[in-house]
């Protein structure tokens, strides 16, 4: 029998790898990985707050290992350059018109990024009232 | 005259996993830096004390309504953001089967959902 033939190339595994522009779309596909890490690690966490206080102990000593805390540097670098990369779609699927007009993309961009701050203030004084 | 046409056409799931993936984006990219910053690396690195995450404040903070807001924004979502990613690369990188791929990633997100929503439904009972 006849090979089948087909009009599309057939892709190697390594197609990502020929042109910068695909290696930095798969290096956004990669971000999740860390945050599936540090995922897991709030997990672990929450079951060990329901099994008590040395167990809670235990997990916040898991987190101070140097390990830990390398691949959460990591998964902060990731959720930073993923932002970087979503904040960029929102003004192209979903213009904002304000007054007739078209909000510029770098307004909302920036908007955005001011977002991530103002949960960054709610965190510290969520942390940090009372102590 | 019934629509017969619209009867058979199969009715495609993507919008719910694009939906979920989309969701899931915002809270990665708002909620979940801050979360990294303040849980994984300042509290860890002694720079905030860790008597900001002693186990009665801890227990406190994670068994309420702020507590189960924060588990949705940054775990089951983003959880379901990183399934979409995963299900996607693999297909890029040409592993496994697309059918398979969908059921394991998807579901993988949705068990570790549950079992995060569980442990707080048992914590604050």
């Amino acid at each position: 029998m006849a090979k089948p033939t087909s009009y599309f190339p057939e892709l190697k595994r390594d197609w990502w790898l020929k042109h910068s522009y695909f290696k930095k779309y798969m290096a956004r596909e990669a971000t999740v990985l860390p945050l599936v890490f540090f995922v897991a690690c709030l997990l672990a966490g929450l079951y060990s707050l329901l099994q008590g206080m040395e167990s809670w102990q235990g997990w916040l000593q898991f987190m101070q290992h140097p390990m830990v805390i390398a691949l959460n540097a990591l998964a902060f670098i990731a959720s930073l350059f993923h932002a970087w990369t979503f904040f960029q779609l929102f003004p192209r699927v979903m213009p904002l018109r304000v007054a007739g007009r078209t909000l510029p993309p770098n307004l909302m961009v920036l908007g955005q990024w001011l977002g991530v701050v103002a949960v960054m203030v709610l965190a510290t004084w969520i942390f940090l009232r009372g102590l | 005259m019934s629509n017969n046409t619209s009867d058979k056409m199969k009715r495609s799931d993507e919008p719910i996993w694009w939906g979920l993936f989309s969701a899931g984006g915002v809270c990665f990219a708002v909620f979940v830096p801050a979360a990294i910053l303040f849980i994984a690396l300042l509290i860890p690195a002694g720079i905030i004390s860790t008597g900001a995450v002693s186990f009665e404040r801890a227990q406190s903070m994670v068994f309420s309504l702020p507590g189960l807001i924060f588990i949705g924004v940054v775990i089951c979502l983003p959880l379901f953001h990183a399934a979409h990613r995963i299900r996607h690369g693999l297909h890029d990188l040409k592993l496994g089967k697309e059918r398979q791929n969908k059921i394991v990633t998807y579901g993988c997100a949705a068990l570790i959902s549950a079992l995060a929503l569980v442990g707080f439904v048992i914590g604050a009972l």
